[in-house]
């Protein structure tokens, strides 16, 4: 098109962008659905009562998910000999149980080392997820959890001005927002209490000290007086990010996945991502840095980043 | 009728139930006699049995345009109008804020929004057909605020579904670079600062070029690259004369904002011109540093693929490829000055830059903080929480007395905010 030679003085003017630019960093709020909860998630509710009863059912899925596994390998054993063999490193971890080996594409329920999964993610971990590329190996990088948002019913009403007076971790601005913000040391998070006895836990980095902080958090409530329970504990989102070492062309990786990819360097300086399966959000930037969000388990993490790895290493050569 | 009943005019007892827009009559239908007829008007108490429809329950918001929907759609043909764009633009973004208008996030939203969908949708149609219109244009145009309209924009691109293409740089940077006020002489531009038109532009476009190709582009607002490479390509036409004016005075002679990242674009791209200039054989004698190289850039865009390839390596390489790289360099004549010697032997001041990396300048910043890895924790969730730890968060009874009593006193002291 050559109306770009020929626009009126006008036009031309307008085309830059005067002082309505924001001087430095863009400010975007990428629309994440933090806490929607939407899924309804089968098992993760728990009372501290029936500990002992969970403990047993997740000893029986694990039972289940090792005959599963074992079954699988012995299919898989002689095609994905040399993959399995350096995905099994990958995966296995110093927990001291039987490694848990996986075909390089199920990665997603590998333990990580130390971690004993006693709070497994409820998914089914055995079905192989349709492989992108066949012949891929892992990438060896395994996102860490930055942040995971968790919400738990503590079962009765709150007087919050009670709360906040009493408890000398809580601040209360009922004209600023309608719950009492309290904190705890360990784990490092932050709970926003609400009249209704609904809480919300932030800032926790595995799933297994968010559901303490949670705890924590009743129980502060508890000796305040309160009759609180801890009811539907669950898991609302989880965030995490790693680094692949290598700069992206953003601007190839949405032309070429457009209905996937969203760049606006203008609002903001990473690609948002938003995969399909699993449903996770991923914020790519130039750097080779990816931030993951939106999961519920967090295997979806790091199945989501097994999906894009491949995708982001087609990226790797410059023209 | 049934019942029976008979005209009194004719007497036939062909009466029908006929209402007259409102109003219950019964004729009959052999002359036309009205027999009875209802009330036209209804009684206070019949009101107070009635049930209102509202507006968008009725089956009249499907059939009409609302108000405000007319008034944005006016607001969409009015703003292509003042942007100047052709006829088939407009009808195309007033077919999105239609289409936009159907979903009810969009209907219900504040009037301040659909002031900004308004934008969004000639943002839109301008991408759609590559016309580099860019956000901060429409916004100031719209008196609207970025954040506000970023994310009506990324709400109506995901709602609708469409495909927005990226901005195109090579169209913005002629479009930018023909609003700069610098091609005629006028008061407040002397003639040595006047410049040709399409010199500057191919220039211009050189060095975006270079610095798309060096990662100064990605992830990055376009239009102060575009700034500092005008800038640049100014400067360079005739450096002798226009070496003294700086990028602040630049863009106030050509009657231009100066946005805020530009001078740090500037100073990145002179970096990204040292690093050519010290793989050219006749520039490395002289020791150029960021002013005395500005004088040389017609050389080194002349040049500037081969010269990219030879002072960068590639930063996404795997490892292994630095090798052949180093021998790649070594082997190839360029006029250099110690073709002869082997790199090794000759002291570093001689020696040609060893190739820096192709990377981003985030990247090549050393970073600020250095975050380790957070211990491995084996925290099971259902441990046994210790009384003395959840205490040390509860308040002492003193401390509970302490505190209201600093409340009460605040409280006291606010209430009465000038004491005599």
């Amino acid at each position: 098109m050559d109306q770009n030679n020929s626009l009126p003085p006008y036009a031309q003017g307008l085309a830059s962008p005067q002082g309505a630019m924001t001087p430095g960093i863009p400010i975007f709020s990428p629309m994440m659905p933090y806490g929607t909860g939407l899924t309804p998630q089968p098992i993760q509710s728990s009372n501290s009562l029936s500990v002992l009863e969970e403990q047993q059912r997740q000893q029986q899925q694990q039972q289940q998910q090792q005959q599963q596994q074992q079954q699988q390998q012995q299919q898989q054993a002689a095609a994905a000999a040399v993959q399995q063999s350096t995905s099994q490193q990958a995966t296995q971890g110093a927990s001291g149980q039987t490694p848990q080996l996986f075909h390089s594409q199920t990665l997603t329920t590998a333990p990580l080392p130390g971690t004993t999964p006693l709070y497994p993610s409820p998914m089914t971990p055995m079905t192989p997820i349709t492989p992108a590329t066949p012949a891929s190996e892992s990438s060896g990088i395994v996102p860490q959890l930055q942040n995971i948002v968790s919400t738990v019913n503590l079962g009765c009403k709150l007087d919050l001005k009670t709360i906040a007076l009493r408890a000398r971790n809580a601040e209360y601005n009922p004209k600023r927002f309608a719950a009492v913000i309290m904190r705890i040391r360990e784990p490092r998070t932050t709970a926003l209490i609400f009249s209704s006895g609904k809480m919300v836990c932030t800032g926790a980095k595995s799933e297994e000290q968010s559901r303490l902080a949670a705890r924590k958090y009743a129980r502060v409530v508890q000796k305040l007086g309160f009759p609180a329970k801890f009811l539907d504990f669950k898991i609302q989102n989880m965030v995490g990010s790693c680094d692949v070492k290598f700069p992206i062309r953003l601007e190839g990786l949405v032309l070429t996945h457009q209905q996937f990819s969203s760049y606006e360097p203008e609002l903001f300086p990473g690609l948002i991502y938003r995969m399909i399966k699993p449903r996770i959000v991923l914020l790519i930037f130039v750097s080779g840095k990816v931030v993951l969000t939106g999961a519920k388990v967090r295997a979806e993490i790091y199945e989501a980043f097994e999906n894009i790895y491949p995708i982001l290493k087609g990226f790797r050569k410059t023209t | 009728m049934p019942g029976g009943g008979r005209c009194p005019d004719c007497g036939s007892t062909e009466l029908v139930e006929d209402s007259h827009y409102s109003q219950n009559q019964l004729v009959c239908s052999d002359c036309g006699c009205v027999v009875t007829e209802g009330v036209l008007t209804t009684t206070y108490t019949d009101e107070g049995n009635l049930r209102e429809v509202t507006y968008s329950r009725s089956t009249g918001e499907n059939e009409q345009v609302s108000r405000s929907q007319q008034r944005g759609l006016r607001r969409v043909r009015d703003l292509c109008r003042v942007l100047q764009l052709p006829p088939t633009f407009e009808d195309t973004a007033v077919a999105y804020y239609q289409q936009a208008y159907q979903h009810s996030g969009i209907r219900a939203a504040r009037l301040q929004k659909k002031e900004v969908l308004v934008g969004c949708c000639v943002l839109i149609t301008c991408r759609q057909r590559n016309w580099p219109l860019t956000m901060g244009t429409i916004c100031t145009l719209l008196y609207a605020d970025l954040d506000m309209f970023s994310g009506t924009y990324m709400q109506m691109v995901k709602l609708l579904g469409l495909d927005v293409p990226s901005l195109c740089l090579v169209d913005l940077v002629k479009t930018y670079c023909s609003s700069f006020k610098l091609f005629e002489a006028s008061p407040s531009v002397p003639a040595k600062y006047v410049e040709d038109k399409e010199k500057m532009l191919s220039r211009t476009l050189q060095l975006v070029e270079l610095a798309d190709e060096t990662w100064l582009v990605t992830g990055r607002h376009p239009l102060p690259v575009i700034t500092a490479a005008t800038f640049l390509a100014w400067q360079s036409l005739r450096p002798s004369d226009r070496l003294t004016c700086s990028l602040a005075r630049f863009c106030k002679l050509a009657n231009v904002d100066l946005p805020y990242p530009a001078s740090s674009r500037l100073q990145e791209l002179l970096a990204v011109l040292l690093r050519l200039a010290e793989q050219l054989a006749w520039l490395q004698v002289l020791k150029l540093d960021k002013r005395s190289v500005v004088a040389h850039i017609g050389d080194l865009l002349q040049h500037r693929h081969m010269l990219v390839r030879k002072a960068f390596r590639d930063g996404t390489a795997e490892p292994g490829a630095l090798d052949t790289g180093e021998e790649e360099l070594q082997g190839q004549g360029w006029g250099r000055e110690d073709r002869g010697h082997g790199s090794l032997d000759l002291p570093a001041g001689k020696r040609p830059a060893s190739p820096a990396l192709l990377l981003p300048p985030c990247m090549l910043k050393p970073p600020k903080r250095i975050c380790p890895t957070p211990p491995v924790s084996t925290v099971t969730g259902d441990e046994n929480i210790s009384d003395s730890e959840i205490e040390q968060y509860l308040r002492t009874p003193q401390e509970v007395r302490d505190f209201q009593r600093a409340q009460a006193a605040r409280q006291a002291a606010t209430s009465v905010p000038n004491p005599p």
